[in-house]
């Protein structure tokens, strides 16, 4: 009886001891990692320093700032021309969409209104610029998650819109098209026809991405129900653009407040999704390449003739007055705030860029996620470091 | 008490002599706040501008967001009325403070839309997503203190711009969890979006952008506009 | 390598030598800014396709580098950072700096936070201009390096001063 009973004290203090030994094993003290501020999956040089619990994320901390350099302070020195150059920069995937919002700030202090040939192609290359803008995150989300080609096709069909640009403005990347009044130049010769022909490609390389992703299992389990954002926190942080509208927000600065640029008079339409995950912010942009697409064929269609300035001086002063215009950006609703006191330079310009308050959400959102996910959801949100950073 | 200025600006053609949507925004904070706000400013079918006063900033967020509808939080950021007193920068000879040039001496200080009293006026842009209409809040932050109350509790979207504006301008916000450099490292000293803020680089080597105000060579005076 | 550090190797040894490490560079890639995105046409796209010139833009770490691209905008937040990364690539190793930004500070150079060219921090072999830089003017860039390279005579980098490790 003793024998038996000892047996089975040594078998009870075995497997506490066992017991003990995998919950020493199993229980994790409190990690730091730190991503970037050179990481492949932040496009550039954001830093997040995550706090792990095992694999749950307790605490996010994105630090930016790594590509800050400055842009309110220079605009105060610079003459209105001078900083339509510099905030070419700002987000330099879809530079001349940068340029757009400013310049109409301007218009609208100066009391000038660009010819109607020129709103045009305002808006022709603008749509271009979302087009090499969101062509890029199409294939990049897809190699956060592991698949290498879709990169390859973005950069592929990417080059025919840069081209294009290139061909109309001169600059790959930098246009610096935009003028206070009007347009630089008028397009070039046979650009209308490559054009179309262009966004035949740009509409292949949807539907190819589209077969290519969207029904893809491991595509469809690592982004649906992943980094859910509610419509009510995604506007107490500001968010805007895409993906505002994958939370199931339907407004559109270029449908409901098209100032300066002629998208009431194109036929198209305003995706939303209802589900605010990583899927519906990849399916909206998606949608919105096509609509881009669909966009620059009538734009070609229906340019008018006419001239592409207005009469300005050649010296620009602007009156004195403050003023705010936002436009619809690739990345989400871009302003200016434009102070002006009557000089060549602007007293002060408050730049308002989409990534900033995209990526504000980011301690909220990535709070009790799994460190794989915090690739996948950083890149659903899609930001430009320079677009955050300023 | 209540200016409503609206009259001062010669519409543009087709644009409309009223704004009714705006006007009730401005109706719906002065019928708020009362005495919270100090002066209105509308340009019909365009914008609005809103300034209160320092007690009523938390709430001026408060009405906009749960009575009016303007639930989405733009911006916020800070405006130094400060003549800059390095000039307008533009002319190498006046910013080159290096070679024993004083600074120029301090113009008056100038208030833009809706007026204001102190140096330095904060800025915030609410949203209205379903009506397509938004409202600039304009407050005066004391000179001597430079503290404001914080918006974070009403949009969590405030806090990297009161960081932002921290930073920038050495605005502190009372109640702000975790008031910290956002942009520059840590060591850095100054706040550089303040007018008196100098830029070194320019001050050391003249702006060679200078050449593009000077008059083309065959082009009469008056037509260059300067 | 006992022989190159004695300053002893044979001419035509040195121009094998040379003539392997010039098409087998190991690029890291340090996007910073705008170019970035042209350094990303460049070495990821089918049009530019890289690799043609012997140059393997895939290594996951600075330690398994010879030649970094630095491409855009250098901050005085992220130049401690520069630093570090450049010292922890094995010698022999090179610098390619893309962009003004990264030349001489470009439309940035009154900044109060950019620092006004990498060459401050890092010595820099090749200067690719423009802002950005094609494509192609990498990779021009990058043919400019690689004929330094085969001239290069390995003993005499040696032949300096004595490395001193703290």
């Amino acid at each position: 009886m003793t024998a038996i009973s000892e047996r089975q004290q040594r078998a009870y203090i075995a497997s506490q001891a066992a017991d003990m030994r995998v919950n020493v094993e199993l229980e994790t003290e409190g990690m730091t990692l730190n991503i970037g501020p050179q990481h492949p999956a932040t496009h550039g040089t954001l830093r997040i320093i995550v706090k792990l619990d095992g694999e749950l994320v307790v605490a996010a901390d994105p630090v930016p700032g790594y590509m800050h350099r400055g842009y309110e302070k220079l605009t105060e020195v610079r003459t209105y021309p001078q900083v339509n150059t510099l905030i070419n920069r700002i987000d330099w995937l879809g530079s001349f969409a940068n340029e757009v919002p400013f310049i109409l700030a301007a218009e609208q202090l100066m009391d000038v209104e660009a010819p109607p040939r020129a709103q045009w192609i305002r808006t022709l290359l603008f749509e271009l610029s979302r087009i090499a803008n969101v062509t890029l995150f199409l294939g990049d989300m897809a190699v956060q998650l592991g698949a290498v080609t879709p990169v390859f096709y973005a950069f592929r069909d990417r080059e025919y819109v840069l081209n294009l640009i290139e061909s109309a403005t001169g600059g790959r990347f930098h246009p610096n098209f935009d003028r206070i009044g009007g347009i630089k130049d008028d397009l070039p010769k046979g650009w209308i026809a490559e054009t179309k022909q262009v966004m035949v490609k740009v509409n292949a390389f949807c539907d190819e991405l589209e077969a290519l992703l969207l029904g893809n299992e491991i595509f469809n389990v690592r982004t649906r129900g992943i980094g859910v954002i509610p419509p009510e926190v995604a506007l107490s942080y500001g968010m805007s653009g895409a993906n505002l509208r994958a939370s199931g927000v339907d407004w559109d600065h270029r449908r409901d407040t098209p100032v300066g640029l002629v998208y009431d008079k194109l036929d198209w339409k305003v995706w939303t999704h209802p589900d605010g995950d990583s899927f519906a912010r990849y399916w909206v942009r998606l949608q919105e390449v096509r609509e881009a697409a669909k966009m620059v064929i009538q734009l070609c269609d229906g340019l008018p003739p006419g001239p592409i300035m207005a009469k300005v001086p050649r010296i620009i002063k602007v009156p004195e007055g403050e003023a705010w215009v936002a436009t619809e950006n690739p990345l989400g609703e871009m302003g200016y705030y434009v102070v002006s006191k009557g000089e060549l330079v602007p007293f002060r310009v408050k730049i308002r860029s989409a990534s900033f308050n995209n990526i504000s959400i980011v301690p909220w959102l990535l709070r009790g996620v799994y460190v794989p996910d915090v690739i996948t959801i950083l890149a659903s949100l899609y930001f430009i470091l320079g677009d955050i950073d300023r | 008490m209540i200016r409503l200025s609206s009259t001062d600006i010669d519409n543009a053609e087709g644009a409309p002599a009223t704004d009714e949507l705006r006007s009730s925004l401005v109706e719906g904070l002065v019928a708020e706040l009362h005495d919270g706000v100090v002066a209105s400013h509308l340009v019909p079918g365009r914008d609005v501008w809103v300034r209160v006063t320092a007690d009523a900033w938390e709430s001026a967020g408060r009405v906009c967001r749960d009575l009016l509808g303007c639930t989405y939080f733009c911006y916020l950021s800070v405006i130094d009325w400060l003549p800059s007193p390095f000039g307008r920068s533009m002319d190498s000879s006046v910013d080159n403070v290096l070679e024993g040039v004083a600074a120029k001496d301090p113009e008056p200080m100038t208030h833009g839309v809706a007026g204001g009293e102190s140096r330095f006026q904060l800025i915030a842009r609410l949203y209205d997503v379903n009506r397509h209409v938004g409202v600039n809040l304009k407050v005066d932050v004391p000179d001597d203190t430079l503290t404001m109350t914080t918006w974070t509790k009403l949009f969590g979207g405030a806090n990297w711009h009161e960081r932002e504006a921290y930073e920038m301008f050495g605005i502190t916000f009372a109640g702000h969890p975790s008031l910290r450099k956002l942009y520059l490292p840590g060591d850095f000293e100054g706040y550089p979006l303040r007018k008196d803020f100098p830029l070194l680089a320019r001050m050391v080597k003249p702006w060679p952008g200078i050449v593009d105000v000077e008059a083309m060579p065959g082009v009469a005076d008056d037509e260059g506009g300067e | 390598m006992g022989l190159v550090e004695s300053g002893k190797l044979p001419k035509p040894l040195t121009k094998l030598l040379n003539i392997s490490r010039k098409y087998s560079m190991w690029v890291y890639q340090w996007g910073l800014a705008c170019c970035a995105i042209e350094m990303g046409a460049a070495f990821g796209s089918p049009r530019y396709d890289v690799m043609r010139l012997g140059v393997i833009p895939f290594p996951a770490s600075p330690r398994q580098a010879d030649l970094v691209v630095v491409s855009g905008t250098v901050t005085d937040k992220m130049a401690p950072v520069i630093r570090r990364l450049y010292e922890q690539m094995p010698e022999p190793k090179y610098v390619i700096s893309m962009g003004s930004c990264a030349n001489c500070g470009g439309p940035y150079w009154d900044s109060y936070s950019v620092t006004k060219g990498v060459d401050q921090i890092i010595p820099v072999d090749v200067y690719v201009p423009g802002c950005p830089p094609r494509p192609e003017a990498l990779l021009e860039g990058i043919v400019l390096l690689q004929e330094m390279v085969a001239n290069e005579d390995m003993a005499a980098k040696w032949k300096g001063d004595p490395l001193v490790v703290d």
